[in-house]
């Protein structure tokens, strides 16, 4: 069952041989003029066009009065001018044989003008030209460095080259998780910000995403679902190919007013969402910081054997309490060592490490101590998944620490992350160990729901 | 919206191979207990202008005696005059188990929702359910039980996880084929041990 419409393809606008910035001036505090210096400062290579017929010469570039100069020259256009004159601009790009458009400009239903977005759709399905928008930020990807963000870079950080791909409805939420994953150690494939949902969709955003090989995960922020029985038969073919992560605003919103029945009073509009997503096999965020906690340990794309976990610490409180937060979560599981490992352990670690788990491995822990538990663990059939806590206010845990524990990761077949918690030395070593792409943990709740999600992810996968 | 005649939807049910608790309409005391063939009986009103029956005093559980039916019977024929057009349904008495509700409804979105939940009266209390949108798999009616908090007070420890597995396929496959039912309330159906039995339906088209 379907609603019966084709996606909209938005690739041209993600990676464009050239780009039109309509809007683009000689006043460089001008939206335009921000996005034209973007595109400029990130280092695209492309062939950039500003648009303004006032203007001869903006940035250096030749500026041209209309794109109806540039037939056939055009990938994607940019449009940030004022909302009453984006159709009849993106009309001239129809006629100029433009691929897709973002328009940026708002001014259309968010503030009740859906008159006017009834026309933007209409030119835009004339032309049979992909419309990102109105009202959003629009696109980035760092390594076509395609951006339309009208955010200067001193104000929001742009993350690395990555493998996560966020998708977002509302432009605030969408730069401040931009902001916060350029603030975490893994990367971003792209980052698409579509607004009001005029034309395209979350479902041709997702379609795209699915095909689009440098995503390694899909992180979505939705406000509502426009098509959803097609939406619905994307997010089930996305999870066998790649997780998402989604987190759903309008929880509270007012249910099913006046229901007739039990089962409508239950199954409210953000359930059954909650639902559609959860028989598709996405993980499903809380909060806004559960979408990076997620992001990062699925995008290591480990595939947890099973739901046994081994704790190795050098805090036996923090190992407790890791333990503790592994047993609230019915899928997880507390790993029982075998008899290899326990005699392994007692052999190689001073008589006061306890061969048991959570394996604390004293305070006064260094590299080698960790080394010799991690290879020994990464052999144990019992284990499926390790918790490496390293806190490194401890003496002996420094940066040949976090050394080790990379090399680990890349070694050890099972997935593996870290727990540490800490100021300023210990910020400076989960960059380093993220960056790396070993995923860190500021707390044993958050570490754990992590694994839960991984453990979670591929059972659903293994299972259809 | 109208609410579906109970008996009709009974045979809705008997044609998915749901299976639901002996019942009939009754026009008279002799005739409820012609029905009851010693054995113990409920009688409820039915009626379009009271859909919470129990709240309203529309329902007399476990009648053994013909002469507790027929007081019952009295009883309930008096409160129903005000509510014409009505029925009055005699039923089995169902074995005690765990009530369950399973459900459906039609969202304008995503089409048939499929609900299976903790039931009897603190259904909204315990809010422990789990929907999925129909139709379903085998897999994912097994999700589905996986999914609540009760799940093994429900299926007595997995001893009837297939009965309930297989009723939840069926609903399913009632809702698909049945577009134009737009609420279904199956609650409570009683699980024990060996299986289930739907007592009450309300189907909304």
């Amino acid at each position: 069952m379907t609603d019966g419409r084709k996606p909209l393809d938005i690739s041209s606008a993600l990676d464009p041989k050239s780009v039109a910035v309509i809007g683009a001036s000689r006043d460089p505090d001008k939206v335009g003029s921000i996005i034209l210096q973007n595109y400029v400062s990130s280092g695209y290579a492309g062939k950039l066009y500003p648009i303004n017929p006032n203007a001869d010469e903006i940035l250096g570039f030749k500026a041209y009065k209309s794109v109806l100069e540039l037939k056939g020259k055009i990938d994607t256009a940019v449009i940030a001018i004022p909302a009453e004159f984006v159709p009849k601009v993106m009309a001239e790009c129809g006629k100029a044989g433009v691929k897709s458009v973002v328009v940026v400009s708002g001014g259309f239903s968010e503030v009740g003008n859906t008159k006017l977005q009834e026309e933007l759709v209409k030119v835009a399905d004339k032309y049979c030209m992909p419309t990102i928008g109105p009202n959003c930020l629009g696109v980035m990807d760092p390594r076509t460095r395609v951006d339309t963000l009208f955010l200067p870079t001193y104000k929001i950080s742009r993350p690395e080259i990555g493998g996560v791909s966020f998708m977002a409805q509302s432009g605030a939420v969408g730069s401040t998780v931009l902001d916060l994953i350029s603030g975490e150690g893994f990367g971003l494939s792209k980052f698409i910000s579509y607004g009001n949902a005029a034309h395209v969709d979350e479902t041709d955003i997702l379609e795209y995403l699915i095909k689009d090989r440098e995503t390694k995960v899909i992180v979505m922020y939705l406000e509502g679902i426009k098509r959803g029985k097609d939406f619905f038969e994307a997010a089930k073919r996305a999870s066998r190919i790649k997780p998402v992560v989604v987190l759903k605003a309008g929880r509270t919103s007012a249910g099913i007013k006046a229901a007739h029945s039990h089962t409508a009073a239950l199954a409210g509009d953000y359930e059954v969402q909650e639902a559609v997503f959860r028989q598709a096999g996405f993980t499903i965020a809380e909060d806004l910081s559960d979408l990076l906690y997620y992001a990062k340990v699925l995008e290591s794309e480990k595939a947890p054997k099973g739901p046994r976990v081994a704790i190795v610490t050098d805090g036996g409180g923090a190992g407790v309490l890791t333990a503790d937060a592994i047993a609230s979560l019915s899928d997880l599981k507390m790993a029982e060592f075998s008899n290899t490992t326990k005699a392994a352990i007692k052999k190689t670690m001073p008589p006061l490490v306890n061969a048991a788990n959570p394996l604390d491995l004293a305070g006064d822990a260094e590299e080698t101590r960790y080394s010799n538990a991690l290879s020994i663990l990464s052999n144990d059939d019992n284990v499926d998944m390790l918790i490496v806590i390293a806190l490194f206010q401890t003496p002996g845990a420094d940066s040949k620490l976090a050394s080790k524990l990379i090399e680990y990761k890349e070694k050890c077949e099972k997935p593996m992350i870290v727990i540490s918690i800490g100021a300023e030395y210990t910020e400076t070593h989960k960059k380093m160990m993220e960056s790396s792409g070993l995923p860190v943990y500021d707390s044993p709740a958050s570490a754990s729901r992590a694994l839960s999600a991984l453990y979670k992810y591929y059972q659903f996968r293994s299972s259809r | 919206m109208t609410l579906l005649d109970y008996l009709k939807a009974k045979q809705l049910l008997d044609k998915y191979g749901i299976h639901s608790i002996e019942s009939a309409y009754v026009k008279s005391a002799e005739e409820a207990a012609r029905f009851s063939k010693g054995k113990p009986i409920v009688l409820k009103v039915l009626s379009g202008k009271a859909l919470h029956k129990s709240k309203a005093g529309l329902v007399r559980l476990n009648l053994y005696t013909e002469q507790q039916i027929a007081s019952a019977y009295k009883e309930l024929y008096a409160k129903a005059q005000k509510l014409r057009p009505y029925n009055i349904l005699a039923q089995h008495m169902s074995e005690s188990g765990v009530e369950i509700i399973i459900g459906g409804r039609t969202d304008s979105q995503f089409g048939k929702v499929l609900l299976i939940g903790l039931g009897g009266i603190y259904v909204e209390v315990f809010r422990d359910f789990a929907l999925r949108i129909a139709p379903i798999t085998r897999k994912e009616a097994g999700d589905m039980l996986d999914q609540m908090r009760s799940s093994n007070v429900i299926t007595h420890g997995g001893k009837n996880a297939k009965q309930i597995e297989e009723l939840l396929m069926k609903v399913s496959a009632l809702l698909v084929k049945n577009p134009e039912i737009s609420e279904l309330d199956l609650n409570p159906v009683i699980v024990t041990e060996k299986g289930y039995e739907v007592v009450d339906i309300r189907v909304l088209k």
